[in-house]
């Protein structure tokens, strides 16, 4: 994984989930929502997209669609299932809790 | 959903593939376009697109690999390479499948005779809960009951669930316009098949009540007697057919799966078993056989105690009868696998599963070779850095492929055996267990084949692995010679090859040796001029005692005049077999034992010319003659071993025996004494005591006729015998009349068919062995040409290089052959355990045996070792 700013190892499928969570997009579409939404710091490499989102997708957490985009192109697009819901939420808080023992211990030790 | 998934990307590869191009090269072109929006040229903005997406194969590979069924697509890979590989080096596949297809298929077939005798269920709906009870003795542990002891039980069945009875007999089946028949039919009580759950195809079942006497006269026909006698008519349900004179009605046909052999199958019909009331106080003659069935409620053990309190129960109320008796149950599956079978089916499987050892040793040892010719791009493929997995998968997958492809075939060996042994092991009369090659003996050929691909495939796999990567590179195109360890490994498989051949041979070599030997064995009797054949006189006609005497005479003297007939005598059994009636006496003038330990005797009921015609000596006192009859003094022939038991020294002549079940002891005097008999049959027989009565004292409507031939063939004699017969009463039928000497050889036919298998066996292990110290030498010579050749070279003569590699091979065998004895020494004590009456002389078979396998072993190992002798030296060493 490369990206301007490294990404924690195993971020990715929970921001991945994350973007998904707003509605259903393509791969580019996910690429351009996280460089827009993290005001470009962060840089999604293909090479780690697409094997996350088949990864995810054979987990059951996504589903993928093949349908028309606004420009009449036919695109993939991924959404989000019960399970990839629930997988989520799983992330979300073990994030939140990672991160605050990470902050606790880099503040006072 | 997830597994879903995963089975669907699994069939839809070539989809998946298509899609996950296209959804990539949308990517890519919505990034130029993003590009090209930021004031790139086209062109440019697609490079630079292409570039920061990087290399778009090795992020297909990546997104494969997240699927989860790379591993599964990589075994495909590697089994469609194993064809190809095993395609470009047909003899070896065509040697590994076939020693694997023999192999197993011998071990499958053995399996589903197994399945046939054993463990195939009989075919009743109440099958858990049925059981055979016995009343056992010290001499029959099987006895079966009388009609009053059945009366008893049935007092209290309710306590056990319930029970009914049935009793073979043979009877004459007459048809107007046809001769008659010998039939085999069976008396059971109204209630058997619905105790057995057993519903017939056609028309209905006996009714309560039907086994009265005087409501008896209906018959419930097997499938098989329906469609061999009534060409499978519907109309024959209401039909009359006449048994043993007397008409009775057809009211069924019983379903095909009844015609199991193993268990009532070989009956050919069923009347009601109508007791009159005086026969059901018959405490002495055990003629009923008692089928119980459990309640649900009541468990194996509460059965057990039920009926051993049922037998302690009645030896206190009758202990003359009863005394030392034991009641015992078993279950009617393992009455129906017959006597042995728990014994010999193990062992057959067993040395089956040698066999298939020594066919996998081939196989290894062929795998072996292979891979080690192979060595070199396996140390080039390690280097360049494949794992161990990578390297094994290929291997793995072609041991699978021959395994497979073995036990496929196998099965094939597995149905022409069925076929084979449904042939050999067909009785007189039709019987035989069916080997249905069902899905139990499906599964265990593939688990059999699995089990040989793992075990056989990974060894040499393996050894492949240790390999010694720089030792293989540099010793450049020969690299194949194999460490020390391969060559032991190698070794070891040939020694235990020998040893497992040693063991198929003897075992079957001390067999056979002592079935031709019992099957030859005459002891106190001959049979070679005689015809026998079996005779029971219809109830209707031959009403009484009387009647039948009167007949007896008339026949013996018919034949007797008939020419080539040296003489006649009829006798309730012969002496080639078992003579199932035993009796206990008491000896006037010595104190009576306890009851129930009185001296027990097998009885034979004979005419007077019977010794003359089976050439049995009396020894002291006279024979039975004309003047011994119903009218006359009780009188006794024993046997010399009854002789020295009950008389020791003294003279057992004019001595009187009683027998212990009469109700008012009848004695009858000892008249002479006559040399042991022993019958042609593999089981014990316990019974060592012999006695004889005059037939005319106590005439029997079933009886053995023998003929002795003068002069002529006995075979010419049998249409003459059947003539004159017919001439006496032409709906008496004689069955089985033909020599003896073929009676006898068909009686045997079950162990015939074991003998063959057992041969099988051997010669099949023989084979394989010497095939596999074949290849084994024949490798070492082409490995050791140079040696050879420099020994050559420096003045070895060919002789001494023919001896080298002889040497080496006979002293594997000679090893294999000094380990396979003790495994021989074992598998004669299970067979002698198993047929205690088998004559055997191990030693000459196991010295017999060595010599085989080290000719074997010599001539296998002489081909290559001509070779090694031809070498050109010179050419072999400018080859280096």
């Amino acid at each position: 994984m490369t990206a301007k700013n490294e990404l924690f190892p195993g971020t990715l499928d929970m921001l991945i989930l994350r973007v998904l969570s707003r509605g259903e997009l393509h791969g580019w579409g996910i690429t351009n929502k996280l460089e827009l939404v993290s005001q470009s710091a962060l840089q999604v490499d293909e090479g780690s997209l697409y094997p996350s989102l088949y990864r995810m997708e054979a987990k059951g957490w996504i589903e993928a669609e093949w349908r028309l985009t606004e420009n009449n192109r036919r695109a993939k697009y991924y959404r989000l299932t019960r399970a990839g819901r629930k997988q989520l939420e799983k992330e979300q808080e073990l994030w939140t809790r990672m991160r605050a023992i990470i902050d606790l211990v880099m503040q006072s030790a | 959903m997830s597994l879903l998934h995963r089975i669907r990307t699994l069939f839809r590869r070539r989809d998946i593939e298509a899609e996950m191009a296209e959804e990539m090269r949308f990517h890519l072109e919505q990034r130029a376009a993003d590009y090209a929006s930021d004031g790139l040229p086209a062109e440019e903005a697609q490079l630079a697109a292409q570039r920061k997406f990087g290399n778009l194969a090795s992020l297909q590979e990546q997104a494969r690999d997240e699927r989860g069924w790379r591993w599964l697509e990589n075994f495909w890979h590697d089994l469609q390479l194993g064809v190809r590989s095993l395609r470009q080096s047909p003899g070896f596949t065509l040697l590994a499948v076939s020693a694997l297809a023999l192999g197993i298929g011998a071990n499958t077939s053995m399996f589903s005779v197994l399945n046939g005798v054993m463990l195939k269920p009989l075919p009743y709906a109440h099958l858990p809960q049925l059981d055979r009870l016995y009343r056992a003795t010290a001499q029959n542990p099987e006895g079966n009951i009388s009609p009053a002891d059945f009366r008893e039980f049935q007092q209290v069945k309710d306590g056990y669930g319930d029970a009914a009875a049935y009793t073979p007999e043979r009877v004459s089946l007459a048809e107007p316009g046809r001769p008659a028949e010998m039939a085999a039919s069976a008396r059971a009580t109204a209630n058997l098949f619905s105790l057995l759950g057993v519903q017939p195809q056609l028309g209905r079942d006996f009714r309560p009540g039907e086994d009265t006497p005087g409501r008896d006269r209906v018959v419930l026909l097997s499938q098989r007697t329906w469609q061999s006698r009534f060409a499978g008519s519907p109309e024959v349900v209401g039909r009359s057919v006449r048994i043993d004179g007397e008409p009775h009605v057809v009211i069924g046909v019983l379903p095909q799966s009844f015609n199991d052999w193993r268990f009532l199958g070989g009956v050919d019909f069923f009347r009601p078993l109508a007791l009159t009331p005086e026969q059901t106080r018959d405490r002495a003659n055990p003629l009923i056989r008692l089928i119980a069935r459990r309640a649900a409620t009541v468990s194996p053990e509460d059965a057990d105690r039920f009926v051993a309190a049922f037998g302690t129960r009645l030896a206190k109320e009758f202990p003359a009868i009863h005394a030392e008796t034991n009641w015992r149950r078993v279950t009617l599956q393992t009455v129906a696998a017959g006597p042995g079978a728990a014994q010999i089916l193990p062992l057959l499987i067993g040395l089956s599963g040698f066999v298939l050892l020594i066919a996998c040793s081939n196989l290894a040892n062929l795998l072996l070779a292979r891979t080690m010719t192979r060595a070199r791009e396996f140390a080039v493929r390690a280097a360049l850095g494949a794992s161990r997995l990578q390297l094994l998968r290929p291997l793995i997958a072609e041991s699978l492929l021959l395994a497979l492809a073995g036990g496929v075939l196998a099965l094939v060996v597995a149905h022409w055996f069925r076929d084979w042994a449904a042939m050999r092991s067909t009785g007189e009369n039709g019987e035989h267990v069916d080997f249905v090659v069902d899905w139990a003996v499906m599964t265990w050929a593939l688990a059999a084949s699995l089990a040989t691909a793992l075990a056989f495939g990974l060894a040499p796999a393996l050894f492949a692995l240790r390999l010694d990567l720089n030792h293989t590179l540099k010793s450049g195109g020969r690299g194949t010679t194999g460490g020390r360890g391969h060559q032991r490994f190698r070794q070891i498989l040939i020694i235990g090859q020998f040893a497992l051949a040693m063991v198929l041979l003897a075992g079957a070599g001390l067999f056979i040796r002592g079935l031709d030997a019992l099957n030859k064995r005459r002891a106190g009797w001959e049979s070679h001029q005689l015809v026998t054949g079996m005779i029971a006189l219809p109830t209707g006609t031959y009403a009484d005692a009387h009647k039948i005497a009167a007949f007896h005479r008339l026949m013996e003297e018919r034949l007797a005049a008939l020419p080539g007939v040296g003489s006649v005598s009829l006798s309730s059994f012969t002496p080639a077999f078992v003579w199932p009636e035993v009796r206990k006496f008491i000896v006037e003038g010595q104190d009576r034992p306890v009851a129930g330990r009185e001296p027990a005797a097998v009885v034979n009921r004979v005419s007077p010319r019977y010794f003359d015609t089976y050439g049995t000596r009396v020894l002291s006192g006279r024979s039975f003659h004309e003047r011994d009859t119903a009218s006359s003094t009780r009188v006794y022939l024993i046997n010399q071993a009854a002789a020295r038991g009950l008389f020791g020294d003294q003279n057992p002549i004019g001595r009187r025996l009683a027998q212990v079940d009469d109700d008012n002891l009848r004695w009858g005097e000892i008249v002479g004494v006559v040399t042991d008999v022993q019958p042609v049959v593999t089981d014990d027989n316990p019974f060592a005591f012999q006695f004889y009565l005059p037939m005319a004292q106590e005439p029997q409507r079933e009886f053995q006729l023998t003929v002795r031939a003068a002069q002529v063939a006995p075979a010419a004699l049998v249409d003459d015998v059947r003539a004159a017969m017919t001439e006496l009463d032409p709906d008496l039928p004689v069955s089985r009349l033909q020599p003896a000497d073929t009676t006898i050889y068909h009686a045997s036919y079950q162990d015939r068919v074991l003998r063959d298998m057992l041969a099988y066996f051997g010669v099949l292990g023989l084979a394989l062995a010497s095939l596999g110290i074949y290849g084994v030498i024949a490798r070492t010579v082409a490995q050791r040409t140079g040696e050879f050749a420099i020994r050559l070279a420096l003045g070895a003569s060919v002789r001494n290089i023919t001896r080298l590699v002889l040497g080496s091979g006979v002293r594997l065998a000679l090893l294999g052959a000094g380990v396979g004895l003790l495994g021989a020494i074992g598998v004669t004590r299970v067979l002698m355990a198993a047929y205690p009456r088998l004559p055997t002389d191990s030693g000459l078979i196991l010295v017999a045996t060595t010599l085989l396998l080290v000719a074997v072993a010599l001539f296998a190992c002489w081909l290559p070792a001509r070779r090694a002798g031809k070498i050109d030296a010179i050419s072999a060493l400018r080859a280096e």
